[in-house]
């Protein structure tokens, strides 16, 4: 190489580890940074709803708020329980301006919290995610999750707001700024149903299709901020009870000497909270022939959270002979386990196009089906569909395990004919028990993992984990996907980082001038006195009028 | 911090170096070329220095006061007196007298250091929002690092370029100048050692620069007097 060479490479070299320090430095220059969660944006049938900004660039602000005050170029932070629902409604119904609104969600804190604490932040939470979803937001919202950084970034921005006039940029304090690009819609969002079969045990004689029972389970979740959604209840619970009735079943059904006469069909559809749109479209993939031979479906939602009573819900009257005897299955398992089943009938009114419980998607084809929950009446459209409030301190694995062991005793009886019988087929202690680790570490997993169906691709690792665990226990499984409903439209910047700035005011800068200034000169004048006397200082200002003299 | 800001920290560091300049017959006795060759050898006397600092010391796995490790660096830190006897005894001049030569020096030494030390953070600081006084403490420095260069220059030119010193004198000279040389060194044990805070210490610095300031002023005007 050249010298010339050399040289540019040395100094192109040098120049990169410039800019290389310079991007580092960068990356450390706010005062805090902090993961946000945004408030969803969605367009429902045109239209907008949820959070329809998401770049932050404004002071903070907190409450109790000085009377009057603007906060058109403020952004507010809050801890939850500090936010009253009524100032939030007023701001969102009313249309009043406001710059930004960071909510901080309280954390786990384990047995400090009292029941009444976390049944308090649960409600206000479901009321909160109720009336953010539902309106349109023009201002960025964003949640994160209060720790020490907030809890001082507060008390200094209390004592700024007790000075009496808010934080901007004549009185410096602290800004808030999410640097992002403006959202773009979420092309073609995908929905995936995963499925998986336990073929029967078929006669030498017999040439018809067997009957199927199939199970199904919705896994995907909706909520206020697509990446605090975790749908631990709702339908996470309902999710692990099909695994673990799944891998009971495939014990039985692996021995020819126990496997039933019937198939038993998994499935775990997406598209819960869009109507059991993905369910839908699951049914109308099925060839007809299968679809004829299920015999009922079941359907678990949200089953992680109760201890006496669990509701079957139904489409068809309770005097269906299918219906009743069913029911008078549940019924006599639920008995011996000492708790009860309640049955409720909702008519489907076909020209709505509101779905409320899964069963009525099979219903519409047709079905007999039923859905197993909690909730005593329906769920009101996008709402208990796993958001905020949904954590896996809200669900019990003493009640999926009720679940598990009452569907599979009714399964099993119904299957084999047991009924009338003593026989406990999956009782405790034995092989065929019901393992509390896996239904645990199952849950687990799933109140850790964010299931808006949008923003889940289509080779996602939640998926692929779903059906490497169901390819465990079942055969033929298959992943189906298909497009979301037109009617939905997302958009995506779920995650941001925020970037906490404290700022000095211009107010600040022009004194630290005046001082400066006032330094300097002084600093001037002492000089000159000390080097060459006051008659110079003074000749300073009086030789300008005798060199004017001279000229003219 | 603002641009405003950012002007207003520039302003107090290297206001000083430019008012000074302006103030003193220095402007007049056209100094400015010792100046530039003084801040040249500054330049080559940091560079000597960091080669030593990578060579000799090894980096500190805590943030504690290692005394071999500060001694080495008080013995590195002599390599700015050797620079400073280089700029004040080797330089050419024209026609420049004692008192105008250290002072030149003096200033041009400072003035390389501040830009060498503290124009890189403080561009580094405005590009970000975040306010801080740190650059407001860092342009107090550097007006410390600015008398205190002046008198150590003062001293040097007593010691190398002065032949008729009274004779009592001389042991406070050098003792001067060894505690105005060591003063990095102070200032390093003040802050890790004692644990001052950034104020603190630029309280410190400013207090005894002032306190040099004076003695090296009554020192150079005692060996001016005529025997």
């Amino acid at each position: 190489m050249s010298p010339s060479g050399e040289l540019l490479a040395s100094i192109s070299s040098a120049l990169a580890v410039a800019f290389v320090f310079l991007a580092c430095v960068e990356l450390g220059d706010a005062a805090a940074a902090v993961s946000v969660y945004r408030l969803i944006q969605y367009d429902l049938a045109g239209a907008p709803l949820g959070s329809r900004a998401a770049v932050l660039n404004h002071h903070a602000a907190v409450l109790p708020l000085p009377a009057g005050a603007d906060l058109s170029r403020s952004a507010l932070v809050a801890p939850l329980l500090d936010l009253p629902l009524s100032f939030l409604r007023e701001y969102l119904v009313e249309k009043k301006q406001l710059g930004g609104l960071l909510i901080l969600l309280p954390t786990n804190q384990g047995d400090k919290d009292s029941a009444d604490d976390k049944g308090q932040v649960k409600g206000v939470l479901t009321e909160l995610e109720k009336l953010l979803v539902h309106e349109q937001v023009p201002y960025p919202v964003y949640f994160a999750l209060d720790d020490d950084n907030f809890g001082n970034l507060l008390a200094d921005i209390h004592k700024i707001a007790s000075s009496g006039q808010p934080a901007s940029a004549t009185t410096g304090g602290y800004k808030l700024v999410v640097s992002s690009a403006e959202p773009r819609k979420v092309s073609s969002p995908t929905i995936s149903n995963i499925q998986g079969w336990l073929p029967g045990l078929k006669g030498e004689g017999d040439s018809e299709q067997l009957p199927t029972i199939a199970i199904v389970a919705n896994y995907d979740t909706f909520g206020a901020a697509p990446a605090l959604s975790l749908g631990s209840d709702s339908n996470g619970s309902g999710v692990v009870a099909l695994l673990e009735i799944a891998r009971l079943f495939s014990r039985l059904y692996s021995n020819p000497k126990t496997r039933g006469k019937y198939n038993i069909l998994f499935g775990l559809t997406s598209g819960g909270p869009y109507n059991y749109n993905g369910t839908s479209k699951w049914l109308r993939g099925f060839d007809q022939r299968v679809r004829e031979s299920i015999d009922y479906a079941i359907c678990l939602n949200s089953v992680g959270s109760w201890s006496n009573d669990l509701w079957m819900h139904v489409s068809k009257p309770p005097e269906n002979p299918y219906i009743k005897q069913i029911f008078e299955e549940f019924s006599d398992v639920s008995k011996e386990m000492g708790v009860s089943v309640g049955i409720k009938h909702k008519k489907i009114n076909v020209s709505n196009p509101r779905v409320a419980w899964e069963h009525e998607q099979f219903s519409r084809f047709r079905v007999t089906a039923l859905t197993l929950s909690e909730m005593s009446t329906p769920p009101e459209f996008l709402e208990s569909t796993g958001g905020l409030h949904d954590t896996r301190e809200s669900t019990d694995v003493e009640s999926v395990i009720r679940t598990v062991r009452l569907v599979s005793e009714s399964l099993a009886r119904h299957i084999y004919g047991l009924r009338g019988r003593n026989i406990d087929v999956f009782a405790e202690n034995s092989s065929l028990a019901i393992n509390p680790r896996y239904v645990r570490s199952w849950l687990d997993l799933l109140s850790r993992t964010p299931r808006v169906a949008p923003f889940l691709q289509k080779n996602d690792p939640f998926i692929a984990a779903l059906k490497k665990e169901l390819s465990e226990h079942t055969s033929d499984v298959h992943v189906q996907s298909d497009a979301l409903e037109g009617m939905f439209t997302f958009y995506d910047t779920t995650k941001a980082t925020l970037n906490v700035y404290q700022v000095a005011s211009v107010t600040f800068d022009l004194l630290f001038l005046l001082v400066l200034g006032s330094y300097l000169i002084v600093l001037f004048c002492f000089l000159v006195i000390s080097t060459r006397g006051v008659d110079d200082l003074i000749n300073i200002f009086r030789r300008p009028p005798s060199r004017k003299l001279k000229g003219a | 911090m603002t641009v405003f800001h950012f002007l207003n920290c520039a302003f107090l560091t290297f206001g000083p170096h430019v008012v000074y300049y302006s103030a003193t017959p220095l402007s007049e006795y056209d100094t400015i070329g010792t100046s530039i060759k003084a801040a040249a050898v500054y330049l080559g006397t940091a560079l000597v220095k960091l080669v030593c600092l990578a060579t000799l010391l090894k980096v500190p796995e805590n943030d504690s006061f290692d005394p071999y490790q500060e001694l080495m660096k008080v013995f590195i830190g002599f390599i700015d007196v050797a620079g400073l006897y280089f700029a004040l005894t080797q330089l050419t001049h024209r026609n420049i007298s004692q008192n105008h030569k250290f002072q030149a020096v003096g200033l041009g030494w400072a003035f390389a250091d501040s830009v060498l030390h503290r124009l890189a953070p403080l561009w580094i600081g405005a590009r970000g929002l975040e306010f801080t006084w740190e650059y407001i403490f860092q342009g107090l420095e550097a007006n410390a690092n600015l008398v205190m260069t002046l008198s150590l220059a003062a001293l040097g030119s007593l010691m190398w370029l002065r032949k008729n010193k009274p004779r009592t004198l001389v042991p406070i000279i050098y003792a001067c100048a060894l505690l105005l040389a060591t003063m990095p060194s102070i200032t390093s044990y003040l802050r890790r050692s004692l644990e001052w805070q950034t104020p603190k210490v630029v309280g410190f610095e400013l207090f005894s620069s002032l306190v040099m300031a004076f003695i090296s002023w009554q020192l150079f005007s005692a060996c001016q007097r005529p025997m």
